[in-house]
């Protein structure tokens, strides 16, 4: 009984593992690019989301200095981290997107399984042609 | 408080800021961005001397930013992993010597600021990343090194560039998330971000959620560093991109993991911790096992930098098992060898981006006999490849007999055969270099009527040889140096 209402009364965290776990599945497992991203995405929301609600304080007030405004006051740190991490995490994406972007015109596909194929199947024609572009 | 902590920042900010006004003074002039970026690793370098003299004289001191004190401000400390600093700064300058040539050639000319903007940038987070003492900027600075290295991969011009740049991204991106969701773990345990604070908050803690962050910490910084069953990432993207960033890559970011790690063991140090002795084991048979893999993928691969990349993922395997170890001479050695691991790496990786610049080749057998027509590069790749595998008294023989003396104090004497074994595998593949570049008639047309690479490709080559056998030489001395950070991470190991 301990372990389901220790678990009931944070309930915040276990969203956050789940949704991580989620994420790093589709990451890892999933063969579209695009797809492996937005895994990538649900991570970084789950990572957020948990930051944040170590801040939470019950009862707290907001951490400002005014008057009528008392302790126990909730940390405002996890929303400065947080929003770093949300800059770091839209650049990141963004980068990724333009990657997939010159992956899709270059190797003519997103999906990892069709492009280990391709080199492949015009083996005899891409040798030569990659050995010229290969660095120089 | 002296005028010396001030200067520690300008080790971030002067490469951050002459990177970010790169693009902005000189987007339409390709030539001039080679000689400014050089400028700024240089000054970032002297400073970083100048830090270092101060670390030798009197101790390790900190920088409070923005005058915020530390506990509650971000704080940065310049210690015996900071003075890493030197050495990416002094082979940064290098790279981007060499790069003067080999980039107008393999970029496309618009984009040659942002070039030097990026390995400036790389250079910025790495340098901020080694001083600060603070959980999230830590977290910061490795998105800074790392997002600009998943870009510098991609500006290679060849097709596979943008795949193996997404690759690195993707699993660099899971790491950094590892990373940043232990910190909050770290956070939300001990309400503060400093290092050393938490780590008297934490106690070398054996709760659940120290667990949880340890092992967050350890596998996020592992895969950085490269260690052997998260490895894959490294050699697609180490062999993709252009020479002058392989380097960097192979020599400073890989690197960066392991730094990460080390404060990683100071944020749980003590050997109080339950968690910390399964997981030095781990270190130590992972390594073990990463050295041996990595060395015999590296001895039958065909192109030159492929297997110079597997030949990293060795060699930081010898780096974890020296840390593994948690010897004082085993965990000395593991530091000074990611030193010396770095000039010679990167010596290599030059010397490779030098003869595929003349030659237009990239198998080890098209190579053959290119050791007359390009006499001062490949000398530099044959020495430091001696130097590589150990023979004393170059730089690759110092770590290794280090961490194999910690070996048998430890009492395992498992490692001992690893180390040896791998060392014969590496000087099987170094010979195997040599005797095609010097021994073997020419295979190629190609490599007949190619002449020496430009002064500012092998000169930096050469200087780098150079220093494998000065740091070589200067072993007892950096294993000197670095004892004091063995002594403050690990507490007093036997």
């Amino acid at each position: 009984m301990t372990v389901v209402s220790s678990l009931a009364s944070h309930i915040d965290y276990l969203v956050a593992v789940s949704l991580f776990l989620t994420g790093a599945w589709i990451l890892l497992t999933s063969g579209n690019l695009v797809k492996k991203v937005i895994g990538l995405n649900i991570m970084e929301t789950s990572v957020f989301a948990f930051i944040v609600t170590t801040g939470m304080v019950d009862e707290g007030a907001p951490p400002l200095v005014a008057a009528g405004l008392q302790g126990p006051f909730a940390s405002p740190l996890p929303h400065a981290l947080v929003l770093t991490g949300i800059v770091v995490a839209v650049s990141v994406t963004s980068l990724a997107l333009v990657l997939i972007l010159r992956i899709k015109a270059e190797l003519g596909s997103v999906e990892l399984d069709e492009i280990a194929l391709a080199p492949k199947a015009d083996d005899s024609a891409g040798q030569s042609n990659q050995r010229g572009s290969a660095d120089e | 408080m002296s005028e010396w902590p001030h200067w520690l920042p300008l080790l971030a900010v002067l490469p951050l800021l002459g990177g970010v006004l790169t693009p902005l003074l000189f987007r339409r002039r390709p030539v001039i961005p080679c000689f400014w970026a050089v400028a700024v690793a240089l000054v970032t370098a002297a400073v970083a001397v100048m830090l270092l003299l101060r670390l030798i004289d009197s101790g390790d001191f900190s920088y409070a930013v923005g005058g915020w004190l530390p506990q509650y401000g971000i704080e940065l400390r310049f210690d015996q992993i900071g003075a890493f600093a030197l050495p990416a700064s002094l082979l940064v300058m290098l790279a981007l010597v060499f790069s003067r040539h080999y980039v107008a050639r393999t970029v496309d000319p618009e984009k040659i600021s942002y070039y030097y903007a990026l390995v400036l940038i790389n250079l910025g987070g790495l340098n901020g990343f080694l001083v600060t003492g603070d959980l999230f900027n830590l977290f910061v600075f490795m998105e800074i090194f790392s997002v600009s290295a998943y870009a510098l991969v991609a500006m290679a011009r060849q097709p596979i560039a943008a795949l193996a740049a997404l690759k690195y991204l993707l699993l660099g991106a899971l790491s950094s998330l590892l990373v940043l969701f232990s910190v909050g773990v770290v956070f939300a345990m001990t309400g503060t971000l400093n290092i050393e604070d938490a780590a008297v908050l934490l106690e070398g803690s054996s709760s659940m959620p120290a667990g949880l962050a340890l092992a967050g910490l350890a596998t996020g910084f592992a895969v950085k560093a490269a260690l052997f069953p998260v490895h894959f990432w490294l050699p697609d993207a180490h062999a993709a991109a252009p020479a002058p960033v392989s380097a960097i890559l192979s020599a400073l970011v890989v690197k960066a993991g392991v730094a990460g790690l080390l404060r990683t063991l100071e944020l749980f140090g003590g050997g109080e911790s339950l968690y910390l002795q399964p997981l030095l084991s781990l270190m130590l048979w992972l390594g073990a096992l990463g050295t041996l893999g990595g060395a015999l993928m590296a001895l039958v691969q065909r192109d030159i930098k492929l297997m110079l990349a597997y030949s990293t993922i060795a060699n930081i395997g010898y780096i974890f098992i020296g840390l593994g170890l948690a010897t004082t001479s085993a965990v000395g050695g593991a530091m000074v060898h990611a030193v010396n691991h770095a000039v010679m790496k990167s010596a290599l990786f030059l010397a490779a981006g030098a003869m595929i610049h003349q030659t237009g080749l990239r198998n080890i057998d098209d190579l053959r006999g290119l050791g007359r027509r390009m006499p001062a590069t490949a000398f530099g790749m044959a020495f430091t490849l001696v130097a590589l595998s150990g023979v004393p008294p170059m730089a690759g023989f110092v770590g290794k007999w280090q961490i194999a003396l910690g070996a048998l104090e430890a009492g395992q004497p498992l490692p001992v055969a690893v180390l040896v074994l791998a060392g014969l595998v590496v000087l099987a593949f170094g010979v195997r270099m040599i005797n095609a570049l010097y021994f073997r008639p020419p295979a190629r047309v190609s490599t007949v009527s190619s002449v020496e690479a430009p002064v500012s490709m092998w000169l930096p080559v050469l200087i780098l040889a150079v220093a494998s056998l000065a740091l070589g030489l200067a072993g007892s001395s950096m294993l000197e140096f670095v004892a004091p950070a063995v002594q403050a991470i690990y507490g007093t190991p036997p």
